[in-house]
Formats: structure tokens, sequence, C-alpha cells
């Protein structure tokens, strides 16, 4: 079971923070700046697991993480879970997340909260591993778009509008995952 | 591009600014989000949020407040409880979008409610009726979303009254209902599960559904179940082993595929449950060494999700009845761990070792020196792991060695918590 998923910057400032299990709100932030106090310390180069720290309960919790240049994804989980099956099912997430916001990047989560919480929903229910298949969330959000874009009329304009212009047909648009810092990174291409 | 499209991108929502409310809505979240990085110290963060929390708490009191406009606040709620700030003036109002809204004012009042509120919580039993319609609503999206939350956040004297409800999903034609009801009743089984006794049948129902998505799911109940007593269910390995077999065979269809290998996730399910049925069970092992070697051997390519399944299969080979040309097959496995440059490989096969050497010692004796090595590795979790191994492995010959080391190491360690525990299984 996942205990808890929490994404946060390098400067430890939470952009995503979900338990699946109760903790008071001080006890929250404290796990944070705890998660983010051992997690930052590591190098690049060693594994990407480690002890759950006294706070998120001892010995039998991991926590499983992968840095994305500004980004940390931290996965708490007990002994029931496979640690590098928990490995790949983040970057299955973040690969969803790359699909559903178009070359994602720290900013998409910093903006957009709520729908980096509706994906995650997909993904994991209540500490428990709902899907893995990145086409499979993808197609239960847009379901999700779906009806948001039937409510919009006038008001989903801007929306489409903005989404249209970024999905013009441009060539030599890096499909890596480009998390970068807080510009907006727009590729350069010939002008018009 | 990039001149004319980010020009074009800001003006945007400005030209839409004055026709709807819409693009303003969304541009209140985003200047309180700007406002906030551009602070520096967090007194003045604090201040600012508390000022945002109190235009919150006129918009929330106020009648004229539209159910879009509740919408974005609540939102606007989320991230300052993010970041710590107590907004529980807008609880009820999470629960009254979740009622009263339509289906986006659900999505959010639903998500706010399972983010602000745990299980014991009093506010949760008026979300109760609202839970109960949405479940018996034609719209999938809103039986969907009232799943989900029954599986995150629900009171536990409540579980009766939703219960039939979530039963009657798992015979639901479509495919993502009966996922969720299977998962939503493992959640009840695990907070209640005298409540859950009387439909242990509808599992099986679950395990044989026709899609794999749903029998995956269904695994994680029975891992719990297998875990918590493995004698009632040793006749299911026959199925479970076939299940396997059929899914390293690439029976499934393709989008169960991870780069290249079958339903990866599922095969670790199965091997997890697989050795909790064989351990101490001749005649149940008996049934399983076939396909454990045909796992064993198809996991040759070099991919995490590969390793992770050979992981597995290496600990069901090490768990349950013996059998010798699998453990050599084994060995030889977690031998390639160890030595492996890959860093995760060789946490991995640290971890294995330490397993291991319960049943068989001089596995570890033939690693000793890759394993001392580990001992002054860059690589704290490494260290630690190593360590843990090294208790184990302790004789008469090598303690003195050993022991040394340990000191060594606690010598060297901050944390706290690694030194009690150490200790403490020294």
């Amino acid at each position: 079971m996942i205990k808890a998923i929490l994404i946060f910057n390098n400067h430890g400032k939470p952009r995503l923070i979900r338990f699946y299990q109760y903790f008071a709100e001080d006890m929250q932030q404290q796990i944070i700046r705890e998660t983010f106090h051992l997690v930052s310390k590591r190098d690049d180069n060693v594994c990407n697991f480690l002890e759950g720290g006294s706070l998120i309960g001892g010995s039998d919790y991991k926590l499983i993480y992968r840095h994305y240049a500004t980004l940390y994804f931290v996965f708490c989980v007990d002994s029931s879970e496979s640690e590098l099956g928990i490995l790949d099912l983040i970057q299955v997430f973040v690969e969803t997340l790359d699909k559903c916001f178009e070359n994602v990047c720290e900013l998409d989560l910093i903006f957009h909260m709520d729908k980096v919480h509706y994906i995650l929903q997909e993904v994991v229910m209540g500490g428990m591993v709902l899907e893995t298949n990145m086409n499979e969330i993808v197609a239960q959000v847009e379901l999700q778009n779906r009806m948001e874009k039937s409510e919009g009329g006038l008001s989903g304009a801007p929306a489409r509008a903005v989404s249209a212009v970024k999905n013009m047909n441009l060539p030599e648009i890096p499909r890596n995952i480009n998390i970068g810092d807080i510009n907006i990174k727009v590729p350069s291409l010939s002008p018009f | 591009m990039s001149d004319v499209v980010e020009k074009t991108l800001t003006a945007l929502p400005g030209l839409f600014d004055s026709q709807t409310g819409a693009a303003r809505i969304t541009n209140r979240l985003r200047q309180l989000i700007k406002s906030i990085t551009e602070l520096t110290s967090k007194h003045d963060e604090e201040n600012l949020i508390k000022q945002e929390l109190s235009a919150m708490k006129e918009q929330v009191s106020s009648p004229n407040t539209t159910m879009k406009q509740m919408r974005e606040v609540m939102v606007r709620a989320m991230y300052c409880e993010m970041l710590g700030y107590d907004a529980s003036f807008t609880y009820i109002h999470a629960i009254k979008l979740a009622q009263q809204g339509g289906v986006l004012e659900k999505r959010v009042g639903y998500l706010a409610v399972s983010l602000f509120l745990s299980e014991g919580h009093e506010l949760l039993l008026l979300l109760v009726n609202t839970v109960l319609k949405d479940l018996q609503s034609t719209n999938l999206i809103e039986a969907c979303m009232a799943l989900t939350v029954v599986a995150q956040v629900f009171p536990k004297d409540m579980i009766p009254a939703v219960l039939p409800l979530v039963e009657d999903k798992l015979s639901h034609p479509k495919e993502i209902i009966r996922r969720k009801a299977v998962l939503a009743l493992y959640k009840f089984h695990l907070i209640a599960p005298t409540q859950v006794q009387h439909i242990h049948g509808k599992f099986r129902k679950a395990l044989c559904d026709k899609d794999p998505g749903v029998m995956t799911s269904s695994l994680h109940i029975y891992l719990q179940l297998i875990t918590e007593s493995p004698d009632g269910y040793k006749d299911l390995t026959g199925s479970l082993v076939t299940i396997l077999k059929q899914v390293v065979g690439g029976k499934l269809p393709v989008e169960f595929d991870y780069h290249s290998v079958p339903a990866p996730w599922l095969q670790i399910q199965l091997l997890r449950i697989l050795s909790l049925l064989g351990r101490e069970d001749p005649s149940t092992s008996e049934l399983m060494y076939d396909v454990l070697d045909e796992s064993l051997r198809r996991a040759e390519m070099n991919h995490n999700i590969t390793y992770a399944i050979l992981y597995e299969c290496v600990k069901a080979v090490y768990t349950i009845h013996p059998k010798a040309e699998l453990l050599e097959k084994a060995a030889r496995c977690i031998g390639n761990f160890v030595l492996s440059p890959k860093i995760n490989l060789k946490y991995l096969g640290l971890k294995a070792l330490t397993y291991v050497v319960q049943h068989d010692a001089r596995l570890a004796l033939q690693h000793q020196m890759t394993i001392i090595e580990c001992l002054d590795h860059a690589d704290y979790t490494i260290k630690r792991e190593t360590l843990e191994l090294l208790f184990r492995i302790t004789n008469a010959q090598n303690v003195t060695v050993i022991v040394e080391k340990m000191l060594d190491f606690l010598h060297g360690c901050n944390d706290e918590h690694t030194i009690i525990h150490l200790v403490c299984s020294g």
C-alpha cells in the first residue's frame, strides 16, 4: 500500500501532497519537511530508495523517489509494494502528466494542482494502485475533460484557443520530459 | 515560433477577460500563486495567505457566489491547505459543492473532501447521502467519483449503508466501475473486515472476471486475505498458476504490455501470492515450480521492470518448499544483482541476500568480498542494507571484523532512528 505521495521542488516547496493515511495538518507539514530533508541530501548517482524516516512510520515504510530537474516525486510505501515496480509507476505517472499537459513542467503542477490530483486519482486510489497503463489513465482523464469542454461554451474558448496554439504543427518539439524551471521554455524555431 | 506564440499565449486570457467570468476566475488563483512565488519571507507569505483566506471567507458566506466561483474558491483553499494553512471554514462548502453542484462541482467537492477530511470527521456523515445518490447515478463519471471517495475516506459506521450498492457495482457492464468497486471493497475489508465477510464469494467472481484489470484489482484483496491466513486459499493455487502461465506466455492483449513485458505489475502480484501459498507446503509448491522456472527464464531483458519480476521470482523460490535447480538459478540471479554496477540492483541484491541468508548462509559468504566493499559505499542506503545483512552472517570467524565495521558506521551515522533500529536488532 502507498501511504503518501509527495511532490515538491528543489527548495522543498510542496507542489502536490496526497496522504492515504490521516495525519493532522502540522504533522503533514513536518513530514514534508523531513522527507525533503532526507531526499535532498542524496546525490544523483545513488539508489532511489530510502528508509521512511521516523515521522512517516519507521522501518516498515520506504521512500521511493525520482528526481526530475526541479521536482522530486516521492512515494512512501510499505513492504507490500515492489520497489522497482513503484519506481516504474512514478515514471508512468510522469509520462501521463506529460501527455495530459503536453510537455509538462513545474508551472503546470503549480497552476493546475487540481488537474494533477484528478490524474493521480486514476493511478492510485485509496493507497492502492488502480491502473498502470498510461493510455488507459489518459482515456479516463479525457472522459472527464470532455464534460468540462461541454460546460465551457464561450468560457471554454480561451483554454481551447491556448491549447490550439500550443498544438500547432511545429517541427522538432523535444519529446523528452522537459520539466524545466519557472520560465516557459518554448523551442526556438524558424519564423513563419 | 517563440515571439509570436508567446505573445499570443499571454494576450489570450486578457482578450476574453471582459467577456466572461471564467478567465477572471482562474486569474485569481494565478494571481495568488504568482504573488506567493514573488515573496521571499515566510512572514510575508503568512500575511498574504491570511488576507486571501479572509477574502475567501467572505466569498463563501455570500449568497451571491455562484457554483463556478465556489469551485474556484475550493481550489484556492486546497492550495492554502497544501502549504499548511488552515482553511477549515471551507470544509462544509466542499460537501455542499458535491451535494448540490453539477458534475464539475462534484469533482472538486469530492476531491476537497478527500484531501481535507479524515474518516472519523463528523462532517463526513453529511456526505453519505450524496455518495449513495451518486453510486446509483447512470452517469458513469458520477458513479466513478462516488466509488473513489468511498475508497479514500468514508465513515466506518456507515459502511453497511453503502455496501449493497458497491457490491452491486461488481456486476456492472463497465470494466472501470467493476475495478473501482473491487478496490472499494478491499478498503472496507481493511477498515471493517467483519462487515464484508459475507461477500467473499463475490471476490472469487472478480478473480475470474473476463477483464484482466478487474482480476488484477481482486489480487489486492487476495494478497491481504492470504497473508492473514493462507490455508483457506490453497485451492486457488491452480488457477493462479494458470493465470501466471498465460501472462508470462504473452496471452494477454498487447495493451497490457509495458516496454514489451506482459503485465509486469500483475506478475509481481501473482508471484507474491504464490510464494505465500507455497510456503512450508511441498504439495502446493510442486504446482509452481514450472511457472517459476519459466518466469526466471523469460525475465531476461534489461529493464527495471524485468528486474522487479526477477526479484519477486527469486524471493518466491526461496520462500516455498525448496527445489535444487530453481535455487541454483535464483542464486545466480542474486549474484548478478549484487555485482551489478546499477545501484538499484545492488540494493535489491543485498536485500535478497538478507532474506535468503536464513535458508542458505553459503550464498552470502560466497559474495563476502562484495558485501564488505558495500560497507564503504558512498550511498548511505546501501551501507545500511549491508549492515542488516552483516548481522545475519555473523559467525565465530568474522564477528570481530563485522562488529568493528558496525561501530565505525554507528560513529559516523547522524540518523538517530537508524542507530536505535540497528542497536535494537543487534
